[in-house]
């Protein structure tokens, strides 16, 4: 059959995206994963004084640049070799979670729903709901999104002045104390957001939902009521379902969790098995074994990326990152290739929630595995657990008014050495890699979750998550590819912070 | 993401109550991208009129001034933003990287980039200084790092509903770029005193030795507050001087330079023998409740 090859381009992510297909008929089989726009962060950073890192660092991403600073602030006090006060962490969680929750609610009803607004649907049953519900600046979920989401980040004003772009994580801690003003402040965002929530997007109680542990129960609850039913999470899996995203969009089977939001009470730099309220590991798909996440084992790969070429993988820490632009060779990316473990993973809600061992979320993966649906079903699922979280941390930090949220290091300076900051951003494991000599920062390497989903080919010529997950995929219309949409929106891209940041930074672009 | 912050007014509200019709927004648009293509076309044609044209992000030139670090359909986003630049009846810089170049263009600045219409403090960008849109109005830069929500907004506001847009010497439009980050810091009474914090976590002020630039950079963050809520010297972190040509400074950017005890920066026009004349004396007049921190920022 003849091939042919097409560019197709997507909006609605974080940034640019662009991929280049090959069609054998109407089916992909090769796909590539391009970065295409050249920033050069990293070379910004080296020199600088190592706070800095703090101030350029958040400045990547517009939409996680509270999970950047943990990560950055992290790697520091590693470097230091001291740890913040339990108030600290508490307060850095406290306002990753509501990024997190923002992050989660904005990609679900301004990027991925919208696509259900598709011409292409009009004869579908579900289509009048779905543009009463999900058309953007119209929709009651699309206005109801911007509503909310505009608010909750208020919480991360709170403590840190503004949202984006604020650097309140100081190694030590936090820059502002947890007053009473602000707990209640900020429980009064929260109670209004878990009320929008309660009755927009689950159309039920929030225990109460919370307590679905099911394949079975959940979808009894959707057929219970009209109200489950026609919610926003009940319109978004129904619709999701009638088109079959629940058979699509599968990619690698390997997942992997840095673990989330570190133990306020339990956490200690460097340690070997650092605590986290989600837990960290790596979740074989082959057996389905979850094994102890071991930073160690991870390598990026530069045989088909523009960088001057190396053998097999290298660890973050001794990455080299030299541009060699050859656009008409076989390599073609700024993309390095993150491996774990010799093996190509995927990262964000569904992985974190698997390997945290949530029952809801790792019942439906075992009935119909990790597909397009359930990977965003899985995001609006963490939402609800983490509104719960919100709460208790607000609740402890009442309980602990009086305890420090900053201790002054006894060196002011940071020292030379090297740290690394790994967290769970909204769309999964990020890591910053840093390392100071002479004072100033000598090498920064950052890994976005985007970069191990967008990753191109390695040495071993396997395939990045979404090359793979495209791969065996239909498309009905390759001008018009509305499923392709689905199923990368359905990992929530973000294409500006591995842009700007994956070593030089890129634009991603996917491509036979 | 920060323009979804606005909320006076919001970005719903331009939709709802001043007419603005986003043609296309990378983020929101519901149309598949080939609309785009279609879209620049017809208003390259005049086909299609082009009121507001924003710009996001540095204008990347390289490599060797071909701008294709930055392609757009094997051509480079650099020339496509000049075009569609000559049609617009507004040009509007959103971000401190579209209108001066911002953190992309901080040495060793490896992609070339430079803002709109200057390049950091000197005048003349993509588009030389006297250049003009259609309304007469150089491009206008609402710079921040973000821009403040509110700043992009009301500007937007400002410019479909006639009310006048005066730039100042940066074409940053007055209404929001007037004001110090330290006017309406909450903070003013322990600078007023000199009463200076050496490290972070604390009430007092962070001009003299933790790098703040609130008293040197014009923004309304303590004017019009970030989300409604706060700004970040209010919760203790440094202004960084993110709405300045200069932004980021090229030194360590958490600690204030000094000559002796004095910042090498002072507040805006002011005296530097005067100003060490009025610290000495206003620590000297400083309360117990001040000098002990017991003042709540």
């Amino acid at each position: 059959m003849a091939r042919r090859t097409v560019q197709i381009d997507l909006n609605r992510v974080e940034g640019d995206l662009e991929f280049q297909l090959e069609l054998e008929g109407r089916e992909v089989v090769e796909a590539r994963c391009i970065g295409s726009l050249y920033r050069g962060f990293e070379q910004i950073l080296i020199g600088r004084a190592p706070k800095d890192g703090l101030v350029i660092t958040p400045r990547i991403c517009g939409i996680c640049g509270t999970a950047h600073l943990y990560s950055a602030v992290l790697a520091l006090e590693q470097i230091s070799g001291i740890s913040a006060p339990p108030n600290a962490f508490r307060i850095r969680n406290l306002c990753l979670m509501a990024e997190t929750v923002q992050s989660d609610l904005r990609q679900s009803f301004l990027f991925f729903t919208a696509d259900f607004c598709h011409p292409k649907y009009a004869e579908r049953p579900f289509y009048e709901k779905a543009r009463d519900a999900f058309l953007p600046f119209k929709g009651w979920a699309h206005r109801g999104t911007l509503e909310h989401t505009r608010h909750v980040l208020g919480i991360v004003a709170i403590f840190g002045g503004q949202w984006p772009h604020s650097s309140y994580m100081v190694p030590g801690g936090v820059t502002a104390a947890p007053t009473s003003r602000r707990i209640l402040d900020s429980l009064s965002i929260l109670n209004n957001l878990t009320r929008w929530f309660e009755q927009a997007v689950i159309g039920t109680d929030l225990d109460n939902w919370l307590e679905l542990k099911s394949a079975d129960e959940f979808f009894a609850w959707l057929e219970a009521s009209d109200g489950h039913a026609n919610s926003a999470i009940g319109l978004l899996t129904r619709m999701s379902r009638d088109i079959g995203l629940h058979r699509v969009g599968f990619g690698t089977s390997h997942m992997l969790s840095y673990g989330a939001y570190c133990d306020p009470v339990g956490w200690e730099p460097g340690s070997q098995d650092p605590r986290h309220l989600f837990r960290s590991g790596f979740l074989d798909g082959k057996t389905g074994e979850i094994e102890p996440f071991d930073h160690a084992e991870i390598a990026e790969h530069v045989r088909y990326s523009w960088f001057e070429p190396y053998e097999g993988g290298r660890h973050p820490f001794r990455g080299q990152t030299i541009p060699d632009y050859q656009p008409h060779s076989d390599r073609y990316t700024w993309c390095k290739a993150p491996r774990y473990r010799h093996k190509v993973v995927q990262t964000g809600p569904l992985a974190e929630l698997l390997i945290d061992g949530d029952p809801l979320i790792g019942s439906l993966y075992r009935a119909e595995g990790g597909n397009a649906w359930l990977r965003q079903f899985a995001r609006l699922r963490r939402t609800a657990l983490l509104l719960q979280k919100m709460r208790e941390t607000l609740q402890e930090l009442a309980a602990h008014l009086t305890d420090p949220h900053f201790i002054s290091p006894a060196e002011d300076e940071i020292p030379d050495g090297e740290g690394l900051g790994l967290v769970t951003a909204a769309r999964g494991a990020l890591g910053h890699w840093v390392q100071v000599r002479g004072g100033v920062i000598s090498r920064y390497q950052v890994i976005t979750p985007t970069a191990w989903h967008a990753s191109p080919k390695d040495s071993e010529g396997r395939h990045g998550h979404w090359e793979s997950s495209l791969i065996g995929l239909t498309v009905h219309d390759p001008d018009d590819p509305v499923e392709i949409g689905h199923i990368i929106r359905s990992h929530d891209p973000c294409l500006v912070c591995t842009v700007h940041v994956l070593d030089t930074g890129k634009r991603m672009t996917v491509w036979p | 993401m920060s323009i979804l912050c606005a909320d006076s007014p919001s970005l719903e509200e331009l939709v709802d109550h001043y007419g603005i019709e986003i043609l296309w927004q990378p983020s929101l648009s519901i149309e598949p991208k080939g609309k785009l293509d279609a879209l620049i076309e017809a208003i390259l044609k005049d086909k299609q009129r082009l009121d507001l044209l924003c710009i996001e992000g540095s204008i990347v030139t390289g490599p060797n001034g071909s701008g294709l670090y930055d392609p757009y359909h094997g051509r480079s986003k650099m020339g496509l933003v000049k075009e569609l630049a000559e049609k617009s009846h507004y040009v509007v810089a959103m971000g401190t990287c579209a209108a001066f170049g911002g953190i992309h263009a901080a040495p060793p600045n490896p992609t070339d980039c430079v803002g709109l219409q200057f390049d950091k403090k000197t005048p003349g960008g993509l588009l030389p200084i006297e250049w003009r849109s259609r309304a007469g109005m150089p491009v206008i830069n609402v710079s921040g790092c973000p821009a403040h929500p509110n700043a992009m907004t009301k500007t937007l506001a400002m410019l479909v509903s006639g009310l006048p847009v005066e730039l100042d010497h940066l074409n940053r439009p007055k209404a929001f770029f007037n004001t110090l980050v330290h006017q309406g810091c909450t903070r003013n009474e322990y600078h007023e005193y000199d009463v200076e914090d050496s490290a972070y976590g604390e009430k007092g002020c962070l001009f003299f030795n933790l790098g703040c630039q609130g008293p040197t950079t014009v923004a309304i963050c303590n004017t019009e507050l970030w989300n409604g809520r706060s700004s970040k010297t209010r919760a203790g972190v440094p202004c960084f001087g993110c709405t300045s040509p200069d932004f980021p400074l090229n030194q360590d950017l958490f600690r204030t330079e000094k000559i002796g005890a004095i910042p090498v920066r002072l507040p805006l026009g002011v005296e530097r023998a005067n100003y060490m004349a009025y610290k000495s004396l206003a620590h000297e007049a400083a309360p117990d409740r001040v000098l002990n921190k017991e003042m709540d920022p």
